[in-house]
């Protein structure tokens, strides 16, 4: 985020795109519905009535896979209406002319035919989006999971700079991140082509920094990206895996392909709480280590906060903590990376990192800090690219509809999108386990509007097949006009009935994220 | 705007405008007493504890609604504005019912303050409540009539699941249509419950001890005062909501938040407040496993399995090298942990393959 959680409530317009965040994210959604009771504008993009899109003043309900044609025609009418911030494009940004010509493409009366939203309401969301000073984007998967995830997002930045609405209080570009520490995971440099704090292996000076702080020779080879890693599997260049608190075999796309390159490595170590599908079906060494409450340490959250965690309670029977365990897997691979204390190893991340060079515990012990955060009197980022873009001057990118990896056919007519609801998370080994989530929602739905349901005569909770090109699943149908006719969704769940068997490994071509968001399917009644 | 100037407590203050008289008296370390009060809800005047004296005013005001003013003289604690509030909470404990509801709380740390022992009269007790949820207990018998719970989840929430129905006698708090809370609008985030000042509405214990058996969910009241609080970070999306991890007996056994803390200001949803069950599963894992040549997982010790771990990376080191090694780092672990999965991955196995979900 480039803005702070706190920042939201002020916000005098919030565009929603891509992001059911009172299911997925409720205690920001709680910010944002402070802002619509002072009376912010809401402007929400999304192929569902979500309940933001229910209180918004305009529900843009755009068609899976369309965002870019959406975002252009909001970027043409800002051009052509002159509601653009003429001063700040002049100033700190490059590459307008470019951008300006690929936005000329989409008049919205071309984009509405492609993404489903009518031109008018493109036309007064871009209006009200352009002309509100403190205007604030937040996004999430719905945007990511796309083929065309990286320009969804760059369209999006296109409109926050031709507007002047970023580096300010409440104005900025906000993907708001889906997991306790998916910020911090990052930030510590589990990234092929990132060391900690951002620093690039094959930046020579930043990988002799840590070659020498760490007392080995490290490669300045870029890794293989997760994406990659899978289809390693299937060419033999990837052979083992070392997998921390993930269920692969659950969360990757295509599953079916996924289980036929496990079933080929060498060897693979699961570190979890619980027996994972994957660990059940292809681990070797399976070691038992602890969740949240039993551990210290630090997350960082989604405005870039790092917070202290502590431990309360010990892990079960002869489970371990995570720290003590992959120490120890150090050691038994020869190397000593000190003893398990989480202070001395935070000390030692700042250390390397310029961007965290500022934080240590003993500042974070009532209150955590933002990042940047370069030197100990450094009262942290609020907020990013104040004053100018942090790169000096915001790129425009020329950014063009890139269509969906499959779209609705003859024989798939029905287009799946998946997500999270607001009682369960993720693989869900954690709140299928808590029984006052499974009370609320226990089994596997699919969200199908009253049109489609009528057409192929189900009722409200009647079982349905659904099938994609690579896989099917039974799903209960729950009847709603959150969906449009032609479109369905379903939570991403259930292990009875895993979402991930039909999805499609097609993927954005730079950073390899799948297309989660985007599946053909068709169905019937099962039975 | 200029800054308003006023009297308070004997004091010369000066506040931003729009500040209320109980807000200048917190900005000062002047403690008021309420009931009704939190600072994530509209000012709402119905407790009367914080009634204070303004010079020139016919009658005391309550702080929470009053806003400052130019020239204001406030005394916030006098003999008669103490007499005046133990009348106040002798009436609210009248209709309190303290063997229903957690004790103590904070109704009855007012009470005690102000040296009210028993209630000068009991009148009759509202109809208990039963719901089949698994997570938030009501009992009405203790509840006082705040509406605090009621205005959380229409100003806060907006979900409107609670109401405050009928007058007089037959007034009560209740979940919409008297329904149980899993039926209404209700999201089961608890805010009601990390509001109510009574324990009215508490959190049902997590873990329940029936005989030898170890039952999850569903269990009765149990008191902020009776267990030990850690504060921490929840482990399930990426808001970093800021929570207490309530233990006894080396148990979890509820989670709370303090209101106003962390960029969650004290608020959480269903899952940082109650999906908490997983952490005393018994599905967890508690021994190193490792597969045999029966082709199924086995206990082992862990100095076995580190032992294995090691000799299977060396050897696709040894016959395919580094690269031919991966290593998928989780997102729900901590910033430490995840440090030392990467260095693991380049300075002990010498590949950048390290990766995470954190790729979406």
């Amino acid at each position: 985020m480039t803005n702070s959680i706190a920042e939201i409530e002020d916000a005098d317009c919030m565009f929603v795109i891509g992001s059911n965040t009172t299911e997925a994210h409720p205690v920001i959604a709680l910010r944002m519905k402070k802002a619509l009771r002072r009376g912010a504008k809401l402007l929400v993009a999304d192929p569902r009535k979500t309940w933001l899109a229910r209180h918004a003043d305009l529900h843009l309900q755009l068609t899976p896979g369309t965002d870019i044609p959406l975002l252009c025609g909001m970027a043409y009418v800002i051009l052509e209406e002159g509601l653009q911030d003429q001063n700040y494009i002049d100033n700190l940004t490059e590459n307008f002319d470019e951008f300006a010509a690929a936005v000329n493409e989409w008049p919205p009366e071309r984009a509405a035919k492609v993404c489903g939203v009518p031109a008018g309401m493109i036309r007064e969301a871009a209006r009200i989006y352009a002309t509100t000073e403190r205007a604030g984007i937040y996004y999430t998967l719905g945007i990511t999971e796309h083929i065309c995830g990286v320009d969804n997002v760059r369209a999006l930045s296109n409109l926050a700079l031709i507007t002047g609405h970023i580096g300010r209080e409440s104005a900025g570009v906000n993907p708001l991140r889906g997991q306790n520490n998916v910020q911090g995971c990052n930030d510590m440099g589990n990234n092929p082509t990132y060391l900690p704090g951002y620093q690039a292996v094959d930046n020579a000076d930043e990988l002799r920094k840590f070659s020498d702080a760490w007392g080995s020779e490290l490669s300045s080879v870029p890794g293989l990206r997760l994406d990659q890693m899978m289809a390693g599997m299937h060419d033999d260049s990837v052979k083992c895996f070392y997998i921390m608190g993930e269920d692969p075999i659950i969360s990757e796309p295509n599953l079916s392909h996924v289980e036929k390159g496990f079933a080929k490595l060498d060897f693979v170590v699961c570190q979890d709480i619980f027996l994972t599908e994957t660990a059940r079906k292809y681990a070797d060494v399976v070691l038992p280590s602890s969740c949240f409450a039993e551990k210290s340490g630090t997350f960082t959250n989604s405005e870039r906060r790092v917070q202290r965690v502590r431990r309360s309670v010990d892990p079960p029977g002869n489970a371990r903590t995570d720290l003590r365990i992959l120490l120890d897997v150090a050691r038994a691979l020869g190397h000593d990376f000190g003893e398990e204390n989480p202070r001395a190893i935070w000390d030692e991340v700042a250390a390397l990192s310029p961007k965290f060079s500022g934080i240590h515990y003993a500042r974070i012990e009532e209150v955590g800090l933002q990042w940047p955060c370069p030197d100990v009197d450094h009262p942290g980022t609020k907020f990013l690219h104040e004053g100018a873009p942090i790169r000096g001057k915001g790129l425009l990118y020329a950014v063009d509809h890139v269509p969906p990896g499959e779209e609705p056919c003859a024989e798939y007519p029905v287009l799946l999108t998946t997500g999270r609801t607001l009682y369960h998370y993720n693989a869900a080994t954690m709140t299928m386990r808590s029984p006052g989530n499974v009370e609320k929602q226990s089994l596997p739905f699919v969200e199908i509007s009253p049109d489609d349901a009528r057409d192929l005569g189900v009722v409200e909770g009647q079982a349905l097949q659904m099938e994609s090109r690579r896989g099917q699943v039974e799903v209960l149908a729950q009847i709603t006009d959150r969906v449009h006719p032609g479109v369905v969704w379903m939570g991403m769940h259930y292990a009875e009935a895993r979402a991930n068997l039909l999805t499609s490994d097609a993927k954005d071509p730079e950073i390899g994220v799948p297309e989660y968001k985007v599946t053909a399917v068709r169905l019937h009644p099962a039975g | 705007m200029s800054q308003i100037r006023l009297g308070l407590d004997g004091k010369q203050i000066e506040v931003e405008p729009h500040t209320t008289l109980l807000q200048a008296a917190h900005q000062h370390g002047i403690e008021i007493p309420t009931l009704c009060h939190d600072d994530r809800l509209d000012p709402y005047g119905g407790c009367r504890l914080c009634l204070v004296e303004v010079d020139g005013a016919p009658r005391p005001v309550a702080a929470c609604k009053t806003v400052c003013a130019d020239n204001m003289t406030v005394r916030t604690h006098s003999d008669d504005l103490h007499r005046l509030r133990r009348t106040m909470l002798d009436m609210l404990m009248a209709e309190h019912y303290e063997d229903v509801g957690v004790k103590p709380n904070q109704l009855q740390e007012l009470a005690a303050e102000h040296q009210l022992v028993q209630p000068s009269l009991k009148l009759g007790r509202r109809a208990a409540y039963d719901d089949r949820n698994q997570w938030i207990g009501f009992n009405p018998g203790a509840c006082i009539m705040c509406d605090r719970c009621v205005r959380y989840c229409d100003e806060v929430m907006q979900c409107s699941a609670l109401e405050h129905v009928g007058q007089g006698v037959g007034a009560v708090v209740q979940p919409t249509g008297r329904k149980s809370f899993l039926d209404t609008s209700c999201e089961l985030c608890g805010g009601c419950v990390s509001t109510c000042p009574t324990g009215a509405l508490y959190e049902k214990q997590a873990i329940v001890k029936r005989g030898e058996e170890v039952v999850l969910g569903g269990g009765g009241p149990i008191a902020d005062a009776e267990c030990e609080k850690t504060r921490s970070v929840c482990t399930f999306c990426g808001v970093g909501c800021v929570l207490d991890l309530n233990t006894k007996d080396g148990k979890v056994v509820k989670v709370t938040s303090d209101i106003g803390v962390g960029p969650n200001e004290g608020n959480l949803c269903n899952k940082g407040k109650f999906a908490f069950e997983f952490i005393h599963h018994s599905d967890r894992l508690t021994e190193p496993l490792v597969r045999g040549a029966d082709g199924e997982l086995h206990v082992t010790s862990w100095d076995d399995a580190l032992q294995k771990v090691a000799a299977g990376m060396n050897g696709v080191k040894q016959r395919s090298g580094p690269d031919a090694i991966g290593f998928l780092a989780s997102s729900r672990c901590t910033n430490e942990d995840v440090y030392i999965v990467q260095k693991i991955a380049r300075a002990a196995i010498g590949t950048n393959n390290v990766h995470s979900c954190a790729a979406t």
